[in-house]
């Protein structure tokens, strides 16, 4: 079992090679043109609108297609919590209102950074459903795409709002999502509901603080 | 089920109760109880019955644990703070209290409902410190009362899902103008708690407007902005106008109250102003227009024209002129026809004389003067036009009365003015005509002919006449009565019993109207005529006593000119000669010879024939056909034409006819 979560991660770890380089390398560009901070901040958060936006409607269309009715008010089944739950992300305003600029970009770069790998996971989980829509496969790629943009978008504003280097995240501290292949298809099915309800909510709170960073970068003083 | 009970003998129970199910079971009970009663059943059944019916009536009663309540609805108005409300269920009939109990996030603990005032009765409110976005929130609500406790259904409730915010404030409703034409800009505030500014909640909008007295709404998106204009606005009339706000992912605000505001009348627009201009001016156009075209007509229906004198004959233009000499003299032809001296001649000198005016047509226009000499010189035997004072002697033997009194003109007399063309025409060599009317008509005094004698004579030369080099009058020259006895003449009269000699005809024409005649070939054109004088002796003495005129009319499109014979009325009464001019008394025309002379034949007797009518039109090559009395051939013979346009009449008699 041990040698077998050994071969998961390295398989992992192969797959997921480019993106331990772009966290760990900062994106600097010479002959890049560069863009204005405003600028950024907002493309940064139309992106996260849209992923927002794209994340509801794929929910909707898998608790349509696949979960029984019985099971759709429950959204947080036992043992299936959302695994950015541990993250320290606030979440309440009162709570956001009292930290900090950079924690703020930080608390959105963390939530972007561990939901990649559930995205690409949730694709393949979806291939083994027999009459999966294309619609909700097409959707589900857009947004794993959609989420890396976000991330290097996070990662420069990160150094033009911070003019601090890149952040060692607390990546490998985070459990690896567990891939398991082995769940029957009722399990499977709250679990990969699970899934699109918790990236839902996390793109929502990823919208909403980046909405939050903008008003402070512009108007500190009068942004409640 | 429905049970019929007696009403004497069943006492009415005062139950409260909730359900049908109590109801029919207690109703039931008591029938059963009573019926049992009445018929003595047994103590046993009567146990049971006493049971079934406490627990039937404490059903109703209410005695015993609470019913369930059940959670209606939670809702965020900004995403801060929320609240639930509980419908509580079935009172126990004791008293009943109620909590709510929630766990966050899967978490064991159990936390109960900080506030349950602020929201009214039943509900329980979340404050801001209590609130978590993004947690997932299990409430309970647990109903107690002395018999037990009652649990609800468990709802999870995530806040970022239940947010429903207030409806949007000061909505006012403007009307503005663009470029003439209204419209109202309807503008609104967020509601004041939900925090837009810091970017916390997003809020889109929604705006619907109707025109008073309609029952459709209609919608529109603002999306984001606090501002719209509604464009389809009619003048006059008022509009409503409601507005509510949704956060982008929660419900809808409740509408917003009714804001009513209306658009002034009249509210035309500067391009609608225009518009009005230039269509009336494109009208005012078209009716000057119209007006313009039919502006004769108008005038002529507005302001007739006033009648001018028309007397049939009489020629006012030339009573403009002046040059009447009085006012009588346009009716009277002061030297025509020719004196009465001249009547005592046998014969007449009538001249002839023809205008040839080219190849084609020899048109012989008269113009004023001719008939200032012609048409009114009726008793004259004399033919003043001529110029040569041959009229005076008169040889010839046909006397032709002019009348040339009012009555005598023919009512088809046009204008006096107008200008007879006699036209001769050149090419057809046949036999030409020559014809006239023997009506006499002053008005028509183109031409006056006078029976005339050929002879030779000398002194009588070809007076020339026309102006241009083209014409030439050949003019026969009154020969002087004496010169020819009549019996001399009548011998080469080459018609039977023809005692006259050859008269000559002579068209004088006047000069003066030459230029109007056709040139186009120089061509002479003599004319002879033989005029019958009369057959009788007497009748020539009578007859010659007043110099009688023909007058050339005009020349008919075949070829033939037409002469008339012109009264004179005095004169001819007098002398008892009013016949005579009748018919007797014309010389015909035999043709045209080649030298384009007018050959006169005599003895031609036209009895009976009445005057013809006067006909003065100036008809060139169409002429109107009046009835001719006769037609005298203009024939083409063989003709002495001396060099200066003489007349050799001697030879003229010498041929054959």
């Amino acid at each position: 079992m041990h040698r077998r979560t050994v071969v998961q991660r390295g398989a992992w770890a192969v797959l997921l090679w480019p993106f331990l380089f772009t966290k760990c390398i900062p994106l600097d560009c010479q002959d890049c043109p560069s863009i204005s901070q405003e600028k950024l901040l907002d493309r940064v958060i139309q992106h996260a609108e849209l992923i927002y936006r794209v994340s509801e409607e794929s929910c909707t269309l898998f608790e349509e297609m696949f979960v029984p009715f019985p099971l759709r008010l429950q959204r947080n089944q036992a043992g299936y919590a959302c695994i950015t739950k541990a993250l320290p992300i606030p979440s309440s305003k009162s709570e956001i209102q009292q930290i900090s600029d950079q924690w703020l970009l930080q608390s959105v770069l963390l939530l972007v950074q561990s939901w990649i790998e559930p995205l690409v996971y949730l694709q393949t989980t979806l291939d083994r459903y027999d009459d999966a829509p294309e619609l909700l496969l097409n959707k589900t790629k857009w947004l794993s795409g959609k989420l890396l943009s976000l991330e290097q978008g996070v990662l420069v504003l990160i150094t033009k709002v911070l003019n601090e280097g890149m952040v060692s995240t607390s990546y490998t501290e985070q459990a690896i999502f567990q891939y398991d292949m082995q769940l029957d298809m009722l399990e499977s099915i709250i679990k990969d509901y699970t899934l699109f309800n918790c990236f839902k909510k996390d793109a929502h709170k990823i919208e909403t603080f980046l909405k939050l960073l903008k008003c402070r970068q512009t108007d500190k003083y009068n942004c409640a | 089920m429905f049970l019929h009970i007696p009403t004497k003998e069943v006492k009415p129970y005062e139950l409260s109760l909730n359900t049908s199910h109590g109801t029919s079971l207690l109703k039931l009970a008591c029938l059963c109880l009573y019926r049992k009663k009445q018929r003595g059943a047994k103590m046993k059944e009567m146990g049971l019955l006493l049971l079934f019916f406490s627990v039937a009536c404490g059903k109703v009663t209410g005695l015993g644990p609470p019913g369930k309540p059940t959670l209606t609805n939670c809702r965020s108005p900004e995403k801060e703070t929320f609240t639930c409300w509980w419908k509580p269920g079935p009172d126990g009939g004791l008293p009943t209290t109620y909590a709510l109990y929630y766990l966050k996030d899967n978490s064991e603990t159990v936390y109960e409902c900080p506030d349950y005032h602020t929201a009214g009765r039943n509900s329980c409110f979340f404050n801001k410190n209590e609130t978590s976005v993004w947690v997932n929130y299990n409430i309970t609500v647990v109903a107690t009362n002395k018999m037990g406790r009652t649990f609800s259904d468990p709802v999870d409730v995530d806040v970022a899902y239940i947010v429903q915010p207030h409806t949007p404030e000061n909505v006012t409703v403007n009307v503005m103008e663009d470029e003439g034409w209204p419209f109202l800009r309807v503008s609104w505030e967020s509601p004041h708690k939900a925090d837009i500014r810091s970017g916390w909640i997003t809020l889109v909008y929604e705006l619907r407007s109707k025109m008073e007295g309609e029952e459709e709404w209609e919608e529109h998106f603002p999306g984001q902005q606090k501002t719209f204009n509604i464009f389809s606005v009619r003048s006059g009339s008022s509009y409503l106008v409601q507005v509510r706000c949704r956060p982008d992912h929660g419900f809808w605000s409740e509408w917003s109250p009714t804001t009513k505001t209306k658009v002034p009348k009249f509210f035309l627009g500067r391009s609608l102003w225009i518009l009005i201009l230039v269509f009336s001016i494109l009208v005012v156009l078209i009716l000057a227009w119209i007006i313009y075209m039919n502006c004769h007509s108008l005038k002529h229906s507005i302001l007739p024209p006033v009648p001018g004198p028309k007397i049939k004959g009489f020629d006012h233009q030339r009573l403009k002129n002046g040059s009447y000499k009085d006012g009588l003299g346009a009716l009277m032809i002061p030297e025509y026809p020719p004196s009465s001296s001249s009547n005592d001649d046998d014969l007449l000198v009538e001249y002839l004389e023809v205008f040839v005016t080219g190849e084609q047509d020899i048109s012989m226009e008269e113009g004023k003067e001719i008939q200032d000499h012609y048409c009114k010189s009726e008793s004259s035997t004399c033919d003043s036009d001529s110029g040569h004072g041959s009229c005076d002697s008169h040889t010839l033997l046909i006397d032709k009365c002019k009348e040339t009194s009012k009555d005598e003109l023919n009512s088809n007399c046009e204008d006096a003015s107008e200008i007879i063309e006699l036209e001769i025409s050149q090419n057809n060599q046949d036999e030409k005509t020559l014809s006239y009317d023997g009506r006499p008509d002053t008005c028509n005094g183109r031409v006056k002919t006078w029976p005339s004698v050929f002879t030779p004579l000398p002194q009588y030369t070809l007076s020339a006449i026309p102006q241009k080099s083209s014409l030439e009058i050949v003019k026969q020259h009154c020969l002087s009565d004496t010169l020819f006895p009549p019996g001399s003449m009548s011998s080469n009269l080459v018609n039977q019993n023809e005692s006259f000699g050859p008269s000559y005809w002579e068209f004088s024409l006047n000069s003066k109207q030459l230029p109007q005649i056709h040139s186009q070939s120089s061509k002479h054109l003599q004319a002879y005529s033989d005029i019958n004088i009369s057959k009788k002796d007497n009748e020539i003495t009578t007859l010659f006593k007043s110099t009688q005129y023909v007058e050339v009319k005009n020349v008919n499109n075949k070829d033939m000119v037409l002469l008339q014979p012109v009264e004179s009325g005095s004169q001819s009464h007098a002398e008892g000669c009013p016949h005579v001019h009748q018919g007797k008394d014309y010389s015909k025309v035999k043709g045209v010879n080649s030298d384009k002379m007018l050959l006169l034949e005599s003895g031609v007797n036209v009895m009976g024939q009445e005057t013809a009518t006067c006909f003065c039109d100036k008809s060139e090559t169409n002429h109107k056909h009046p009835p001719m009395q006769t037609v005298l051939p203009v024939q083409e013979e063989q003709k002495p034409f001396a060099a200066n346009g003489y007349v050799d009449t001697a030879t003229m008699f010498s041929v054959p006819m």
